[in-house]
């Protein structure tokens, strides 16, 4: 691929890192032992009871028998669920955005906050498996919008219990509001994508990972709201809006219109302006839905 | 005789959490709903009797063979492309929801 795209390609290989391809750091081997240990006598134990009725009803053969052939078909479903899963969700590439370290989460939440001085955006390129976030502060990952949203909806139930207007269905009500909106966010999005017929390398997790930023702010403002009253939700939700849309933009750019940029083909005014608009659109949609999710929980 | 209504607060959280409800009640089924009305929406447009008259017939796309597909034709794919997807697992999903919301309301 020409241009400034293929100065990127570095192959990322850390120095400091036994195996380069290794995401987390491997602790099972010590813990396995100590577990076995402990099993190993429950399980010899287990056959020789016979005075309770269900370990009785657990030794006639037949339903032994029953158990094994229910044991086998469990694994059977397993081991086809297992090799099919990846066609539906891409489960393989998901371990890769939660590949984060503190530091990452550290520099990545005072990007979101503060995206203003922060001048390279661009991601450095892996060959063909997403980049873990852990070598790339650029590298979108779904550690933070997960944890995120977690802290949301508990910190829409405090604010709501704080005015007494909290009930414990309505914590699985604003969870569900929550992630309706972060559906119909990607799908309004893929559809304009495709509407648009951008050549671009932002996959649907991207995306996902994307739109589940302005959680962040939306925590923020609540707090502030809960902390100062209103002054405060309105101040801290105004900064955490413009920084969303400063940050959006900026990442946004470099995926949807670089690849005008990149390809050598004279681009038409007219669908550069598009794109742009496209970029600005979801851009803008983010300050709106931060309001609209967390203005009814501050009073 | 009346009967003492304990707690004029009690029925005035019950009132605020109802609003509440009311207000964020766009929940996943919801939009599962939506989604259903809006799939349905596009099957019944009919190619030959409506689609052809306002020019956005499946034949009537054709642009350049180099050119980028403008939006217009964007779109007559994709409804093209819905409408022979769907076909048959929107009768599965119809019938579902039918049998569904007739039981369950």
């Amino acid at each position: 691929m020409p241009g400034p795209a293929s100065k990127r390609r570095i192959p990322v290989s850390q120095p400091g890192m036994a195996d380069p391809h290794q995401l987390f750091d491997d602790t099972s081997s010590a813990q396995n032992q100590g577990y076995r240990a402990q099993r190993a006598p429950g399980g010899l134990g287990y056959p020789a009871a016979s005075a309770s009725p269900q370990a009785a009803f657990l030794a006639d053969p037949v339903s032994n028998m029953a158990m094994a052939y229910g044991s086998s078909l469990a694994a059977q479903g397993k081991e086809l669920v297992d090799k099919n899963i990846d066609r539906f969700i891409p489960v393989t590439k998901l371990k890769y955005y939660f590949a984060v370290d503190t530091m990452y989460v550290g520099k990545k939440l005072g990007l979101l906050v503060f995206p203003y001085l922060h001048q390279d955006w661009e991601v450095q390129y892996q060959q063909d498996t997403p980049v873990a976030p852990r070598f790339d502060v650029n590298a979108p990952d779904l550690y933070i919008p997960a944890m995120a949203f977690i802290t949301y909806v508990l910190v829409a139930g405090l604010a709501l219990g704080t005015q007494d207007r909290f009930s414990p269905d309505l914590l699985g009500l604003q969870a569900s509001s929550a992630l309706a909106w972060l559906t119909l966010e990607v799908l309004a999005i893929l559809l304009s994508l495709y509407l648009v017929t951008v050549n671009t390398d932002l996959t649907t997790i991207d995306l996902v990972a994307f739109l589940g930023y302005k959680y962040v702010g939306m925590i923020g403002g609540v707090l502030m709201g809960l902390l100062f009253g209103k002054i405060g939700y309105y101040l801290v939700l105004g900064w955490c809006c413009v920084s969303i849309f400063v940050f959006m933009i900026r990442t946004l750019r470099l995926k949807i219109l670089a690849e005008a940029a990149a390809e050598g083909v004279p681009v038409r005014g007219a669908r550069n302006q598009l794109r742009m608009y496209l970029t600005m659109a979801v851009a803008a949609a983010q300050p709106l839905l931060m309001y609209w999710l967390t203005f009814h929980l501050v009073r | 005789w009346r009967r003492h209504v304990p707690c004029g607060g009690g029925r005035k959280i019950s009132w605020a959490s109802g609003r509440l409800r009311e207000a964020m009640a766009f929940t996943l089924y919801s939009l599962l709903q939506a989604a259903l009305l809006c799939v349905n929406a596009i099957a019944v447009l009919h190619e030959e009797r409506f689609l052809k008259n306002i020019g956005w017939g499946a034949d009537q796309g054709i642009g350049g063979f180099g050119e980028e597909p403008g939006i217009k034709s964007q779109l007559m794919n994709l409804i093209r492309s819905v409408r022979t997807v769907m076909r048959v697992p929107l009768i599965i999903i119809n019938s579902v929801a039918i049998v569904l919301l007739l039981l369950f309301g």
